[in-house]
């Protein structure tokens, strides 16, 4: 609305278009160039040997065999690269806390099937990966505890015999008195929930070639990562290099999921091997390198308990939360950021007095567990919506009203939560409204009601939610993180040829950002659409930038492009009107295009660039000023992204497998920049959380070893799996930052495991089954449903 | 993820690929389709010294009607199988059966033959081989042999071919005009291997059934016959009562494994399930005239 009062040739045009995305063109026709499709000459390739033992001690690594083969360049330990690199330490100023550290290869011990132990470098991958082959390790294996309860007791063995306890995070928080309210309430649900392990599988693998550069000492280290910038300051002090012989690019990256978005000991390792050899070397990770030493996500179990007057206020909550965070603290965000975001996010979009919230996050041997799209709330929303259904069918109500009747309403904004997340006005009532309005949530219950009266099992589910998105200077994204995550920095530049190239620091792994941000620095400039370049992923453009994750993008990478595109309109207004004869209030800038309003004289931007450069003396020698400019916007505060997912499933009586006959998405993510990305990013993300609900789980033996390290095991969500998406935006009232937006990429995955197990229990509620672990497969639905109709069975015998 | 090195040799003739694999010392792999082989060289599971492609050997890459027979060539793709006119009228259950292998990409390489000799327990091929009683055409430097599917596979990923051999074809004999079928196969996502698959054949002699024959897969060590099942519907009227009891037969003579994909228990229960809806169904296709 505040844009009424601005001219119609002033009015924003691309930002809430349907705009194609820029990206595509070159994605889709093969000619996109990710990390593998470079090939610099004299390149040699590193085939990683892996830990097969859980937990062992590393007696003695035998090579010679491997040293026979063709096209072998070297065989690399540790004890190799001692010197020549300093480890990664995730820091924190969080209390309780041990910082594990990350070094290239395992020193001497291994702590988790899959760790990197030794680097094979060969002129092409199959030689290496037959000189990998030939490799001999000895282990002393060591005791270790698989389960994270397990691991979490004092007299367990020990992973980091430094940290002198496996339990490196510990963190409460508490509001009002829980225990008293549990005591008197009359009604408190219960559950013990688990959100299991999870790989983000993105479909390119993690991929690093770094290039040294002999005449400049400096290394150009391209890496499929989503955090660029981060990747090139701990690789800065990991190899004492500083920034300008440092150039960290993330070409194209095909997906990260969160998967990418951390560091890994292979970019340490590529890029020292890099310099020792002075070739370009290239690591590309397979499948199964994927599965067993990526990042994964959650591994959660969650006690957790909901007080609940007769009306259905909610009075209190209690979270005890155990996070499997695997073997090491992962850089930078530490193995706090997914176990600490549940309890720091548990009540949700809820009015929840009391509240208490604890969490341990306990070192197994597993991979170590990181970011995944929508980091801790997927756990915590699966736990609180499930609680939230649980409660409503105690008293016989609506799971919608409930809802209704808990959700923060518009005068309460804003909402300091329990655990001190403040929630700016967002549509958190409305997006309940309007799921239940689009997807005919009455028609709905019919449709339910006529399939059960046939002796069909079919539930409704909802799943409320919020996320705080666009995090500025205030806290940082990860507990206690010592790493500026507040800020972005944007350089928009007209050369002297008129084109206009504008540089972020962040890095789009597939979120089309070239594109939305193209659309903010036209409609902010005025300049056309077409004629803007956008430039991320290389910290060569940016001084200072963390990347693209936690829903950040838009908010402050649009910010940086919206403050910086005003600062570089006034100096082409001040030079156009300079040429024109005009005063600069005179003019306006569209689509490329200055127009005096009192002569309508008119320049092009092409024209302004080219007096400004070009034309010596057609601008006054001192008040002639390049057409450049760098602004960082801070949103200091995040904004609340708020949404309700709506879901209809069907549990077949014979093979227990789920269909989803129905799925609805209302959400608030501001003021949209591109309503065709947003719709494709509520769309794959709720495709994940499908996933999540139904199929994906990362299995351990109790014997250590990854029991899922291919696709054949690891089930990820196909198109057949998916049920059409009905979505809603609702816009209630703009965030207070620049431009309106908020972050909205990761909310999918929150939302639809909650929804989908809250359905299944719906369906499955005539027989009392309630879904506590996901996902919820054939098996686990087969074995609820025996053992209810055991127990009923058992029941009535005993009656008579 | 790179095979281990290999020689390669592209036959011409099958001829030259059993001269091919002799040469190799039993230490040769034919491919076809490599749908299951490339993953297997790939992880490096499989490391044959020579890899025998048998591709460009012409005249494998057809269904032919013998009369009594139905020929599937060794390099007939899934794709082909699914297509074919000649399977859809005479064996419609192996066409159903075709719905559920994999997904396009693998049905447009991977061959029956191939994914016969891969034996996996929770693949479509050998169960309906088994079904179909089919018979595999095997050449070798001795000459060609035929052998019933029954005594061609032998375990779980393992057969009676010899290192020196080749499945040319398999044979399948047509089914009685008539003869009713059924299918029913559940995985957890389309294309998957089943967590459960059963395929039943049924003839009607004046409201008795006779030849029965019941297939499953997913739910042992092979594909299976599941014979007492069979037994206790031959020349029954396939009434509820006695479905009831053959599956309970089946269920009691089937003996699953647990895995990361479902438990013994719950392969059990579906077995029976979707042998109860199976067998009905091939009830009414073969007895259209009693109702169900």
């Amino acid at each position: 609305m505040k844009d009424a009062g601005l001219s119609v040739e002033m009015r924003p045009k691309m930002v809430g278009s349907r705009v194609k995305r820029t990206e595509d063109p070159r994605l889709l026709s093969g000619t996109g160039q990710y990390v593998d499709d470079l090939h610099p000459a004299e390149m040699v390739h590193v085939a990683i040997v892996r830990s097969d033992q859980p937990h062992a001690l590393i007696r003695d690594i035998r090579a010679d065999a491997a040293l026979d083969v063709p096209g072998l360049i070297g065989v690399y330990d540790f004890t190799d690269l001692e010197g020549e690199v300093s480890p990664a330490i995730p820091s924190s100023r969080m209390r309780n806390y041990y910082a594990t550290p990350i070094w290239p290869l395992a020193r001497g011990k291994v702590r988790f099937v899959g760790e990197a132990v030794v680097a094979v470098v060969a002129t092409s991958r199959y030689a290496a990966e037959d000189a990998a082959g030939l490799i001999e390790i000895d282990y002393d294996p060591l005791p270790f505890a698989s389960d994270p309860a397990d691991a979490a007791c004092h007299d367990a063995p020990l992973l980091h015999e430094e940290a002198g306890t496996n339990v490196i995070i510990s963190r409460e928080f508490q509001h009002g008195d829980i225990d008293e309210i549990l005591h008197t309430a009359p009604v408190v649900v219960k559950g013990r929930f688990r959100m299991t392990r999870k790989s983000a599988s993105a479909m390119e693998c993690r991929s690093y070639l770094a290039q040294w550069d002999k005449r400049s000492r400096a290394i150009t280290f391209h890496t499929s990562s989503n955090i660029p910038g981060i990747v090139r300051d701990v690789l800065s002090s990991s190899l004492g290099l500083p920034g300008h012989r440092l150039r960290v690019i993330a070409p194209e990256v095909g997906g990260s999921f969160g998967g990418k978005g951390s560091l890994y000991a292979e970019e340490i390792l590529v890029c020292a091997l890099a310099r020792k050899l002075e070739r370009p070397v290239k690591y590309v990770s397979d499948r199964l390198e994927e599965l067993s030493s990526c990042s994964q996500a959650f591994d959660e179990w969650m006690d957790a308990q909901l007080a609940v007057d007769e009306q259905g206020h909610f009075l209190g909550l209690k979270a005890d939360v155990i996070g499997d965070i695997g073997a090491y603290s992962i850089y930078p965000w530490t193995g706090a950021l997914e176990p600490v975001q549940v309890i720091s996010f548990m009540p949700g979009p809820y009015r929840v007095e009391h509240y208490h919230g604890r969490v341990r996050g306990v070192l197994t041997p597993k991979p170590a567990t990181g970011p995944y799209r929508g980091v801790g709330r997927p756990s915590s929303t699966f736990a609180m919506e499930r609680l939230v259904d649980m409660a409503a069918r105690k008293l016989g109500m609506d799971p919608a009203e409930i809802r209704r009747r808990n959700l923060i309403r518009d005068e309460e904004f804003p909402y300091r939560t329990a655990p001190g997340i403040i929630w700016d006005k967002s549509a958190f009532q409305e997006c309940l409204a309007a799921a239940c309005d689009g997807a005919d949530y009455t028609a709905m219950r019919a449709w339910q009601e006529e399939a059960r009266a046939q002796g069909r099992w079919v539930g409704i589910g909802f799943a409320s939610y919020a996320e705080l998105t666009g995090i500025g200077s205030r806290i940082a994204v990860a507990p206690g993180m010592p790493i500026n995550t507040g800020t972005e920095t944007s350089t928009i530049r007209i050369d002297s040829t008129g084109a206009i190239t504008a540089d972020f620091g962040i890095a789009s792994h597939g979120q089309g950002l070239e594109t939305t941000l193209a659309q903010v620095v036209a409609d902010e400039l005025g300049c056309a659409f077409e004629d803007v370049r956008v430039r991320q992923g290389d910290s060569e453009v940016a001084p200072q930038s963390t990347g693209t994750y936690a829903s950040r993008s838009a908010v402050l990478a649009g910010g940086a492009a919206t403050k910086s595109s005003r600062v570089l309109k006034a100096k082409v207004l001040r030079a156009a009107a300079m040429l024109l004869d005009v005063s600069e209030e005179d003019l306006e800038a569209n689509g490329g295009v200055i127009r005096s309003r009192s002569s309508n004289a008119v320049l092009t931007f092409r024209e302004v660039a080219d007096a400004v450069y070009n034309r010596m003396g057609a601008i006054p020698h001192d008040k002639r000023e390049d057409l450049v400019s760098t602004e960082t916007y801070d949103p200091y505060l995040g904004t609340a992204c708020s949404s309700t997912h709506l879901c209809m499933v069907e549990v077949d009586l014979q093979t227990f497998g789920v269909t989803i006959h129905r799925y609805f998405v209302a959400e608030d993510c501001g003021r949209i920049i591109n309503p065709m990305i947003v719709d494709g990013q509520v769309h794959g993300a709720v495709a994940q959380g499908v996933g999540a609900a139904l199929l994906e789980e990362i299995h351990y033996g109790t014997d250590g070893q990854l029991q899922t390290g291919s696709f054949v095991d690891y089930l990820l969500p196909l198109a057949s799996n998916m049920p059409d998406i009905g979505i809603a935006h609702v816009e209630a009232e703009l965030p207070n930052n620049l431009g309106g937006f908020r972050g909205m990429g990761e909310g999918g995955t929150i939302g639809a495991p909650a929804a989908i197990a809250n359905a299944i229990s719906d369906a499955l509620s005539p027989l009392g089954v309630e879904i506590e672990t996901l996902p919820a497969t054939p098996d686990r639905l087969f074995r609820l449903v025996t053992a209810k109709t055991q127990e009923i069975s058992s029941q009535e015998g005993n009656k008579k | 993820m790179k095979p281990a090195p290999f020689a390669y040799v592209a036959a011409t003739s099958v001829q030259h690929a059993i001269e091919a694999l002799a040469a190799a010392g039993g230490d040769g792999k034919i491919i076809a389709g490599g749908q299951s082989l490339m993953p297997m060289l790939n992880f490096r599971l499989v490391r044959p010294s020579v890899l025998v492609d048998i591709n460009r050997i012409p005249g494998l890459d057809r269904i032919e009607d013998t009369g009594k027979m139905l020929r599937i060539g060794a390099l007939v793709r899934h794709r082909l199988t699914a297509s074919d006119p000649l399977i859809a009228h005479h064996v419609p259950v192996l066409h159903e059966a075709m719905n559920h292998v994999a997904h396009h990409t693998v049905r447009n390489r991977g061959t029956f033959c191939g994914s016969l000799c891969h034996a996996d327990p929770a693949a479509e091929m050998p169960m309906m081989a088994l079904l179909l009683d089919a018979v595999v055409e095997i050449t070798g430097p001795a000459g060609t042999r035929h052998l019933p599917v029954r005594e061609f596979l032998v375990a779980s990923l393992t057969t009676d071919l010899a290192p020196d051999e080749l499945v040319t074809a398999v044979e399948i004999a047509k089914p009685a005009p008539g003869t009713g079928w059924g299918f029913a196969e559940f995985a957890r996502r389309h294309g998957d291997y089943a967590l459960a698959c059963v395929a039943a054949l049924v003839e009607s002699r004046d409201g008795a059934a006779c030849n029965v024959r019941i297939a499953a897969m997913g739910i042992g060590d092979t594909a299976l016959r599941l014979s007492a099942a069979e037994a206790a519907l031959e020349g029954s009227g396939f009434s509820d009562e006695e479905i009831t009891r053959a599956v309970s037969a089946l269920r009691d003579e089937i003996e699953p494994m647990s895995d990361l994909s479902g438990s013994a228990d719950y392969r059990r229960h579906l077995a029976g399930e979707l042998a109860r809806n199976v067998l009905g169904e091939a009830w009414r296709r073969a007895a259209p005239e009693v109702p169900a």
